[in-house]
């Protein structure tokens, strides 16, 4: 006779059990590894399972249901923290109808919709309602981390309702909690807690989707209903980065900044806000404050993972399993702090900010060589990262312009004895237009563009042909500029459509970046090898490296300069103006942005004073 | 080539129990490293709990580099290489894990077979390569790698290149390779950001040893070696005539070894492996060398290739893991062993061509030479023993087998040609007997098995007897099983006989006549042993050869307990139980006497008075049976024996007797054979006839005696009366209740059966 109350208060009190232990290990949580706490989850399921089958041995009942629903909800969100979502909706959906089965309704129908409309109705005004509404919530949190936003707003009108009621589930006055305590079934999450996190989230994945199918300005209001929701600041700061997006999207960066900058005050750990407003820096040709945020992001990345501040204690539905939207992942990805650093070492040198930039390209192959450095999983940032030779050679020439020839030259050999040993005897550059991708990167080590090794071994000759011009070595450096020729002649092109000897200018940027790379460094290093010449008093040498050079690479003003000199030298003092005069007339260089920096005019060595050759030309024009 | 010998000389004895552990010696102390395996070997070291780093399941190898822990596993579709973080202070011994990279596992065709018989060993290979010299490693790391020399080779940078990038180089990254059973080689640049696991070569069988050899002086390797459990070698190495461009590009060469590879090692030049018959030594220095001196760039392929061919024995068997060899300053190679048995060996090898004169060695030297001989001829001895207990169970079981190929010859010719059964080189027969167990009769069969051929039947001959009911029809479906016994027996010499008896029927269960078939079985399993057979000829595991011997027939005559005076007088006195039990059937068999309601005349020579109700007879020319039976007569009777042959029926016959016995069902029964004339009254053909009479209360025996009786005439007429018989000289009379139709129903179906 006493039979069915001391069971389910047996149950209850088992119910009560698990819920405690649960907390008591969230609690715990911060100390703990991740791999420890994975593990209780995964115990507390399993038994909260074992006690709802024990529950549902039996066939549905009004004195029952109530700890029913309790155990399912525990169960549910044990499930959801581990991401088994088949399982938890599966539990779900056995829930639902055992409740329309209790209330006598049937609902014949597979559409989980329909199916809580029936289920929400039959509930109606009973004691089960919030029950039920916690029930609704959970489904939320599946359809949320399942990126099933339509059902979300198909759902909306029940949630306005489910705010008002989940209230009064296990949130009470503390003297009526103490007094349910021992005879009410505990929850493992507070569904108070449960909906202000699903509602805020919602609105973060709502907006990152709005914000992705273009429609910003409604995307933005939602944001910024959201950003005064209650909820922890990371998920503030999140509403405060995607209202900032938003602005970006419309064309109003000094707006997003602000609200970039909300995020970050809001949250000091976001760094995908400092992330954002370095792009829009960027966009802004802010070159200062863009190499500012750069070195904020560096550090913050670099900043060792600390423990979440544990505050009312972590709850098992984190709000990184309810925003894994794809969308949401891109909004929130941010580069790894290697490519940031070398973002801030390239901006730097390019902003006339050298002695630093070669700092962060000293500090860069630092951690590049460290033992703590491995490769860790990095997705699509390893493109933003060149190819390490490359790095060599850029930071080398950031040392030559700092005046460290010494430093320079020695990464060089270092990029000499890697490749020189594979550059192939010959090689044709064919079909420009397929190269372009690089997409050699990844297929196969062994046939690794010889065309990139030896355009990284020429690169490397043409700088200690520029370190030796620098200390003034002309011996040294005609012999570094050979070399580089000889690597470089070694290229045969090869293209249905193109003539080698007069490229325009737009078929430069049309053809690959190897061809314009390798017309750019025959140029420079033939005009440099002149130049050297020159120096040597080696004119008649100078004059024809200097011709060859304009032939191959036209856009050349330096050489073009220095071919005039010569002539002037020469005694050819008309060609030697006319050539000048060339030269000028020719716009100025189009597309040296998108050269590496190694490919750049040296900025070092001996140069020639335009004011001074027109004056000489006026005076030529004089006698 | 004979270049001289090894010594060998154990070192320690471990307890293996001959198991096929993965065992790996490692030399040097002080790594913290231990791993919780599922397949470890028996444990004699109780590891405690504290050493602990990593729980990880089925981890099939692992590494260390610097401060870092590596292992590799199987999981579910891939193969996951995990890194660990080892701790810097010793405080914790758990490790972190920080990366792992994922290999989608291939189905891997051709070795899952090979794969299955072994069971789940599942091998792989985990080394690391440096680019470069030894010194260029950053000094941090060169403490640790002292320790763990073992899996890390240093490679020619320029092979290193082409073979893992230029960007590992330039990283002084170390890379990973690992060989996995499905035969890839795969490779991980450890340090480099964004690197992946990739595959390098696929070698096609389990990879079971990578290594880098061709040290030159600079103390990097100049070629990359991997093995395969079948043979299968893939020397890697730089070929600077390689390609039309003229650079250079690494070469593959692909080359067979004899013998499957159990293990390996690597020294400066030379790749060292076992067989488990023998220990190899592969000089791969040779290719190199020559190209040096001929620099003819086409057959550097070719030397190399034919080093694979060649490689020297080291007469050292059972060796299942290697140590790194050790090089002395002398220049003689030290290698450490672990053999089949447990025994860890040092294995000291010649030193090679330049040996100097021997007669200059001082006498301490010579002592420990001749040491070193005689342990070496101690092993000789030991291998050889090993090949010849081979060879002799290899001519022992073809001999076997050659037999058994004759017996089967014969027994298949015998069934071709029509000999009679006791003329066949091997012929079985058999004897009923009743005997009495545990209160019960049964009937027992005794089957002899006579080899009269020049063969002697040995190991894995099995004498099958099958007893099955010739009608089916007296049981209903299912219940008609033959019984199968088989009787394997040893060594069945020329002209013994062996004896198999089992019991065919017990006393009440009638179901007679029965067929006995009796046939030979050949099967390779008992011959050889089931691991044996699944070893060597697998699908051939179940099946085996059986040839017919010949058919016997049991019928009702067989099944009579003849009751003589005297043993009649035995069981009623003996045996009361019985006798209690025969009145309780006489009780019984009355009261469905008294049902029927009939009365016959009640036979006064039974024992125990029964009235016969049912009879049946069977009158012979007596003449025929005279005739048949004239050159057959030598043959005995024995009361105490069921009546084997119609001569006994003749016998019974001509002495004009009656015969009383029981049938199996416990039923009395009258044999009574007299000389009669027929047909006397109505013509001058009179002939003298025999009249076998059968007389029985129960219509089961009347009716199977009957058809018994008329059985064994009419095989004595097709055998022998073949060609004289023009008519029929067979009379039946049926003297039977005809009052009772499902009786004479029964009967009369019984004679169209008999006469079909």
């Amino acid at each position: 006779m006493y039979q069915p109350p001391s069971l389910l208060e047996k149950w209850i009190q088992e119910n009560n059990e698990l819920v405690n232990k649960c907390k008591q290990q969230e609690a715990g949580g911060g100390v703990v590894s991740r791999d420890h706490s994975q593990s209780s989850l995964r115990w507390c399921s399993s038994e909260f399972h074992k006690l709802l089958r024990k529950i549902q041995g039996i066939p549905p009942h009004v004195d029952h249901t109530q700890l029913e629903l309790a155990v399912v909800c525990n169960t549910c969100v044990c499930f959801t923290a581990q991401s088994q979502f088949s399982e938890a909706e599966l539990l779900l959906k056995e829930a639902t109808e055992r409740v329309l089965q209790m209330t006598g309704n049937n609902a014949d129908t597979s559409d989980p919709l329909v199916l809580w409309r029936a289920v929400l109705k039959s509930a109606g005004n009973t004691a089960l309602h919030p029950h039920v509404l916690y029930l609704l919530c959970l489904q939320w949190t599946l359809w949320l981390a399942k990126c099933q936003l339509e059902n979300i707003g198909e759902l909306q009108e029940m949630t306005s309702l489910c705010e008002t009621v989940c209230d009064g589930v296990g949130d009470g006055s503390p003297s009526e909690a103490k007094r349910r305590l021992a005879k009410s079934p505990l929850l493992v999450m507070d569904p108070k807690r449960l909906t202000e996190l699903l509602q805020i989230c919602t609105s973060i994945a709502q907006g990152a989707e709005k914000l992705n199918e273009g429609r910003s300005s409604e995307a933005l209001s939602d944001l910024q209903a959201a950003s005064t929701m209650p909820a922890t600041r990371a998920l503030v700061a999140y509403t405060h980065l995607l209202s900032g997006s938003c602005l970006a999207h419309m064309n109003r960066p000094q707006m997003a900044l602000q609200c970039y900058k909300k995020a970050l005050e809001t949250d000091s750990r976001c760094v995908c806000a400092l992330y954002r407003s370095m792009l829009i820096y960027r966009q802004l040709g802010n070159t200062q404050a863009e190499i500012q945020a750069l070195r904020l992001l560096h550090s913050t990345l670099m900043l060792p993972p600390a423990s979440e501040p544990v505050l009312g204690g972590i709850h098992p539905i984190s709000p990184s399993l309810l925003l894994s939207s794809q969308s949401l992942s891109r909004l929130f990805s941010v580069p790894s702090a290697l490519s940031v650093l070398y973002s801030l070492a390239l901006k730097c040198v390019l902003s006339g900010r050298v002695t630093e930039g070669v700092e962060h390209y000293l500090d860069l192959l630092a951690a590049l060589h460290s033992e703590d450095q491995h490769a860790v999983k990095v997705d699509a940032e390893v493109s933003v990262l060149p190819r390490m030779l490359e790095l060599y050679l850029e930071a080398g020439t950031a040392l030559l312009i700092t005046r460290r020839p010494a430093d320079c030259m020695a990464l060089c050999n270092e990029v000499i004895s890697t490749t020189l040993e594979l550059v192939p005897e010959k090689v044709v550059l064919e079909e420009p237009e397929e190269r372009i991708g690089g997409d050699a990167r990844g297929l196969s080590v062994e046939g690794e563009d010889k065309v990139a090794m030896l355009l990284w071994a020429a690169a490397a000759y043409l700088l200690q042909g520029h370190c030796h011009a620098h200390l003034k070595d002309w011996k040294q450096a005609v012999t570094h500029y050979t070399r580089c020729i000889n690597l470089v002649v070694k290229v045969r092109l090869k293209n249905r459509d193109f003539q080698p000897q007069i490229p325009a200018a737009d078929v430069n940027v049309k053809h690959g970046k190897d061809l314009c790379a390798l017309q750019r460094m025959k140029g420079l290093s033939l005009a440099w090898r002149g130049i050297s010449f020159t120096q040597m008093d080696q004119l008649r040498e100078a004059l024809r490296d200097l011709q060859l050079s304009l032939q191959a690479f036209p856009d050349y003003t330096g050489a073009g300069l220095w071919c005039g000199e010569v002539l002037w030298r020469l005694g050819r003092k008309h060609e030697a103006a006319a050539c000048w005069e060339k030269t000028w007339s020719l716009t100025t260089q189009t597309s040296v942005e998108k050269l590496p920096l190694y490919l750049q005019d040296p900025q070092s060595g001996p140069l020639l004073d335009s004011v001074e050759l027109r004056l000489r030309i006026q005076e030529l024009g004089l006698t | 080539v004979m270049e001289g010998r090894c010594a060998v000389e154990t070192w320690a004895q471990f307890g293996f129990s001959g198991g096929s552990y993965k065992v790996k010696i490692l030399c040097g102390f002080g790594t913290d490293v231990l791993i919780s395996d599922a397949s470890s070997s028996p444990a004699e070291l109780k590891i405690s709990q504290d050493c602990l780093v990593v729980g990880a399941d089925e981890v099939s190898s692992l590494l260390l580099v610097g401060s870092v822990l590596l292992t590799l596993c199987q999981r579910d579709a891939s193969w996951l290489l995990t890194l660990y973080k080892t701790p810097k202070q010793t405080a914790s011994t758990s490790h972190e894990e920080f990366g792992s990279f994922h290999l989608p596992l291939v189905s891997a065709v051709d070795c899952g077979a090979a794969e299955s018989n072994r069971g789940p060993r599942k091998t792989s290979v985990l080394i690391c390569i440096h680019s470069g010299y030894v010194e260029a490693s950053s000094p941090s790391n060169a403490s640790a790698e002292s320790t763990v020399a073992q899996d890390h080779f240093h490679l020619e940078p320029l092979l290193f290149k082409l073979l893992f990038g230029v960007e590992a180089a330039l990283a002084k990254s170390p890379v990973i390779l690992c060989g996995l059973p499905d035969g890839r080689l795969c490779f991980l640049p450890l340090r480099l950001p964004g690197s992946r696991l990739r595959v390098l070569h696929s070698l096609e069988q389990p990879v079971c040893f990578v290594g880098a050899s061709v040290v030159t002086e600079t103390g990097h390797a100049r070629c990359l070696v991997a093995a395969g459990e079948r043979g299968r070698v893939v020397l890697i190495k730089t070929d600077n005539a390689g390609s039309e461009g003229g650079s250079a590009v690494a070469a593959f060469t692909e080359g067979c070894v004899p013998g499957p590879v159990w293990c390996g090692c690597m020294d400066k030049s030379c790749f060292y492996y076992s067989t488990g018959s023998d220990l190899l030594r592969l000089d791969l220095s040779e290719g190199s060398s020559a190209r040096e001196n001929k620099e003819r760039g086409e057959e550097t392929s070719g030397t190399t290739a034919a080093a694979l061919q060649s490689p020297s024995s080291l007469n050292v068997c059972r060796v299942i893991a290697l140590a790194e060899p050790a090089c002395s300053t002398a220049g003689d190679v030290q290698l450490l062993a672990v053999s089949a048995r447990g025994k860890l060996q040092k294995i000291c090898l010649p030193v090679g061509r330049d040996n100097e004169g021997l007669s200059k060695l001082p006498s301490t030297q010579v002592g420990r030479s001749v040491r070193d001989l005689l342990s070496a001829i101690g092993d000789v001895c030991e291998r050889a023993s090993v090949l010849k207990t081979v060879i002799k169970s290899k001519n022992q079981f073809l001999r076997l087998l050659n037999h058994a190929v004759s017996i089967s010859f014969l027994l298949m010719a015998d069934t071709n040609t029509d000999l009679p059964i006791k003329e066949k080189p091997i012929r079985c027969y058999a004897e009923t007997s009743w005997s009495r167990l545990l209160q019960k009769d049964s009937l027992n069969l005794v089957c002899f098995l006579h080899n009269s051929s020049p063969f002697v039947l040995e190991r894995g001959w099995t004498l099958s007897i099958t007893v099955s009911p010739l009608s089916c029809s007296s049981s209903p479906a299912g219940e008609s099983s033959s019984t199968n016994s088989s009787f394997p027996f040893h060594d069945l010499c020329p002209g013994e006989t062996f004896e198999a008896s089992l019991p065919i029927a017990a006393a009440g269960d009638a179901s007679f006549p029965m067929t006995v078939s009796c046939s030979l079985i050949f099967s390779l399993s008992s011959l050889l042993g089931e691991e044996e057979v699944a070893a060597s000829f697998a699908g051939l595991q179940s099946s085996c050869v059986s040839l017919p011997l010949s058919t016997l027939t049991v019928d009702w005559l067989h099944a009579l307990q003849l009751n003589s005076p005297i043993a009649t007088h035995k069981m009623a006195t003996v045996q009361p139980c019985s006798a209690a039990a025969d009145s309780i059937q006489t009780f019984l068999s009355s009261r469905q006497l008294r049902c029927s309601g009939r009365t016959d005349r009640g036979g006064e020579s039974v024992p125990k008075p029964e009235p016969e109700k049912y009879s049946a007879s069977v009158r012979v020319s007596s003449e025929l049976v005279r005739d048949t039976l004239k050159p057959q007569k030598s043959s005995n009777l024995d009361t105490k024996e069921s009546m084997r042959n119609p001569e006994d029926l003749y016998k019974i016959a001509l002495s004009t007797s009656v015969v009383h016995a029981r049938g199996p069902n416990g039923a009395a029964v009258k044999l009574t054979a007299k000389e009669i004339n027929v047909g006397e009254e109505e013509s001058t053909d009179k002939e003298a006839t025999i009249e076998v009479q059968i007389e029985s209360s129960s219509l089961p025996v009347v009716c199977g005696l009957h058809h018994a009786v008329l059985c064994r005439i009419q095989v004595q007429n097709t055998l022998i009366y073949h060609k004289l018989i023009s008519e029929n000289v067979l009379f039946y009379l049926f003297l039977l209740p005809w009052t009772n139709p499902p009786a004479r129903l029964l009967v009369t179906s019984l004679l169209f059966l008999l006469y079909d």
